[in-house]
């Protein structure tokens, strides 16, 4: 009798221990962060003119990365249009690694609704590729602005129109790329800063001389800042928008140019100069924008994301100074390339009339103020001024102002290519051109040899 | 009666403590590596549901990649630097703390065996800091003691970037193999080298003549161990400390498949890549076992 009680007990553990196992590995069912914020109808819909909506009701997932911009805009906004619209339950997912923790509902075609895409693990390209956007062109050409203009012809970089004409994201963030440097601290050494690549390598020179450092720095273990923040506004600057897009996706004739050899001889120049942190290529892009902070070097690479990134550690002596990288030739505009955040709503979105309503809300003029004084880059909103806002850098309204009397700059946009294989050649275009920017920077190959190198692959890559 | 009860009650027992960790093992084992394999015949982004059969494409692009030589000879250069450099020095640490009679013997253990116990992304960042060309300790070592001219940029050289992952791999793996041949070397009877002494043996040929023919058992268990960790576990270190680079330097099998897979959106052929990872891993340590095969000694 002990004998059968002993085995049943023991049955009995095993039994649960199997019934254990398998719950916590059956499928994640709740992998969401409760819903934040869940004040419903109790709250009075007065606030910014919208009044609320009939219809606008039930559950809005919104999906953001938060990174170098921080997400005080994105909770200021999400409040006002809750205000505005509370009949609606916003559910948030947001965080620096939100691309990776929601793959499994993209994969498992249950989206959020609203989804800002930017940060590691997002790609606009694959996501328009796999159709996981929805559709917006017919509805976003019926978006009006405050003032009646309609929403299309108000961005700064337009809406990009694919497949014939499609919309599947609107334009929100306007970042660029382009030259950071310590604005008082050449204007304590009475260092000016330049305009073309001429003033440009004179300064360099002049900082190395007088400041005994290496001038110029980037992260040589991600090469693509670099290639975004130097060699895109250099291939602009000299051959326009063609030049530049057609060298990214690999067209044979446009890397056996002249124009993309004479950019190339001006790196070889800085390189051969000695401008270059000859310790480029172990940072990482922290570790190079933290070299300017401690004024190891002066001239950096980067997107307005900077100042935001590197607040923490940002002397009280620095003011950050932002010029568009002058590789251009003398008596020629500078060039910026926008490097544009884009927001959508995903096709298998539960709540698309909620979506459309959030997205209408975010573009006015306020929630460009407000984006400009907490975020350090600009929304994609032309003639926004900016000028009387104190709470906004001087940097970014220097840019504002150049983007928005156009001749002092030129802006050059990125198209997006069409077509798998079309998108496939750009992507290992970028890998090989990432590997030949270190070559270069580092010393081991010539402006020919580059470009040869370059030329081989979009041959290779294209069957020739 | 009761013989054939306790045969079934054995039986079940030996059920309920191998089951739940059997299902662990097929759950995070065996169907992520099935998996793999499966995925490794799509073109999938990795990011949504549309995944196309594409068949062997992967493989044969494998085939044509001009970095994946690259990270294969990286991979095994790592795995041979490893092996040596961490079985010369944890089989010194482990004789000089068991033999030499070393006061502070169980101190130097847990120093040695403390590496072991630090998550690996940690001492890739502590190392990165120690490589630094302006704040580091190397090159500031080198700078204070005259030697300008071996201050570089260790991790941003294209020649000393591999190396310099190295070091810290085999510094961080010493600790557990000494341990393990420690273990060993204290089951060697004392006679054995009592009568060694009186025949006049010296140190070096009791090393060699005793001691590591009675473990070899367990150095060629550590250098399997090492061999295997080795292949799959580089990718760490690497994508810590230098993401693959410079250009592509320091990549390895690992790095590089996290590239194609979650940069590139490219997750079949990162499967690919890992199913390549699987086999050479096999190979090798199928290799190893044939050449380290030798009779157990026993004296």
């Amino acid at each position: 009798m002990r004998n059968k009680s002993f085995k049943k007990s023991w049955l009995f553990l095993l039994f649960a221990l199997l019934l254990l196992v398998l719950a916590a590995c059956s499928g994640n069912t709740t992998t969401e962060e409760p819903p934040k914020d869940t004040e419903t109808s109790s709250e009075e819909g007065t606030t910014e003119g919208e009044g609320t909506s009939s219809g606008i009701s039930g559950d809005l997932e919104i999906q953001y990365f938060v990174g170098g911009y921080g997400d005080a805009w994105w909770k200021e906004v999400i409040a006002d249009f809750k205000a505005a619209y509370p009949d609606v339950n916003i559910i948030e997912h947001a965080g620096p690694n939100i691309n990776t923790e929601m793959n499994t509902r993209w994969i498992s075609n249950d989206p959020p609704d609203v989804v800002y895409i930017d940060g590691n693990g997002s790609s606009e390209t694959q996501m328009i590729a796999d159709g996981q956007l929805m559709d917006i062109s017919e509805w976003a050409k019926g978006i009006t602005m405050e003032n009646g203009t309609p929403l299309l012809d108000s961005f700064i970089s337009p809406a990009e129109e694919l497949d014939g004409g499609k919309i599947y994201s609107l334009p929100l963030v306007f970042d660029t790329w382009g030259m950071w440097y310590d604005s008082a601290w050449f204007d304590e050494k009475g260092w000016k800063v330049p305009t073309d690549f001429d003033s440009w390598l004179a300064s360099m020179k002049q900082i190395k001389e007088e400041a005994g450092i290496a001038p110029f720095v980037t992260t040589g273990q991600y090469p693509q800042y670099f290639q975004r923040g130097v060699l895109n506004p250099a291939f602009a600057a000299a051959g326009g928008e063609q030049l530049l897009n057609d060298l990214a996706n690999g067209v044979v004739e446009a890397w056996e140019g002249e124009e993309v050899l004479q950019v190339m001889k001006k790196v070889e120049k800085i390189v051969e100069e000695g401008l270059v942190d000859t310790g480029f290529a172990a940072y990482n892009h922290t570790q190079s924008q933290m070299n300017l902070l401690l004024h190891q070097n002066a001239y950096i690479p980067v997107g307005f994301w900077l100042p935001n990134e590197m607040k923490k550690d940002t002397p009280e002596s620095l003011v950050y100074g932002f010029v568009p990288t002058p590789m251009n030739d003398s008596g020629k505009s500078m060039a910026l390339i926008p490097d544009i955040r884009t927001v959508a709503i995903a096709k298998e979105a539960d709540n698309p009339e909620a979506a459309k309503a959030f997205l209408e809300f975010i573009f006015t003029e306020t929630y460009a103020q407000k984006f400009a004084e907490s975020t350090g880059a600009i929304m994609n909103l032309k003639n926004v001024d900016l000028s009387s806002n104190d709470r906004v850098p001087e940097f970014l309204k220097g840019i504002n102002d150049m983007i928005n009397s156009p001749g002092q700059i030129q802006i050059h946009n990125r198209n997006t290519p069409e077509g798998q294989e079309e998108q496939d050649i750009a992507v290992e275009m970028t890998n090989e051109i990432k590997l030949q920017i270190v070559e270069i920077l580092i010393g081991n190959i010539t402006a020919e040899e580059f470009v040869e190198r370059m030329t081989n692959k979009a041959k290779e890559l294209r069957g020739q | 009666m009761g013989v054939v009860q306790s045969k079934r009650q054995k039986y079940l027992f030996l059920a309920f403590c191998l089951l739940p960790t059997f299902i662990v093992f097929c759950l995070f084992t065996v169907y992520p590596m099935v998996g793999g394999v499966y995925y490794s015949f799509f073109d999938w982004s990795g990011t949504s549901s549309v995944m196309k059969f594409i068949g062997l494409d992967n493989y044969k692009r494998i085939f044509s990649d001009s970095v994946i030589p690259k990270a294969i000879f990286n991979d095994y250069f790592f795995v041979f630097v490893k092996v040596i450099g961490i079985m010369v020095l944890s089989l010194f640490f482990a004789v000089a703390l068991t033999q030499l009679r070393i006061k502070e013997a169980p101190f130097y253990r847990i120093v040695f065996f403390f590496p072991n116990i630090m998550s690996v992304v940690v001492i890739g960042i502590l190392w990165q800091f120690i490589y630094d060309p302006n704040i580091g300790l190397l090159n500031g070592l080198f700078r204070a003691i005259g030697l300008e001219a071996w201050a570089r940029p260790w991790l941003g050289d294209m020649t000393w970037a591999l190396p310099s992952i190295a070091i810290p791999a085999i510094w961080a793996g010493i600790g557990l193999f000494m341990l393990l041949l420690m273990g060993g070397i204290s089951n060697i009877p004392k006679s054995l080298y009592e009568a060694a002494d009186i025949d006049g043996a010296s140190e070096w040929q009791q090393f060699w003549k005793i001691t590591v023919p009675l473990i070899w058992p367990q150095i060629k268990t550590s250098i399997l161990y090492i061999i295997i960790t080795s292949l799959n576990g580089s990718f760490v270190l690497v994508q810590v400390m230098t993401a693959g680079g410079p250009g592509i330097a320091t990549e390895v099998l690992g790095s590089y498949l996290y590239q194609r897979a979650f940069e590139d959106f490219k997750f079949g052929y990162g499967a690919a890549i890992g199913v390549v990872i699987l086999v050479l891993s096999l190979a090798t340590v199928l290799i190893f076992q044939f050449l380290l095969k030798k009779e157990k000694v026993e004296y």
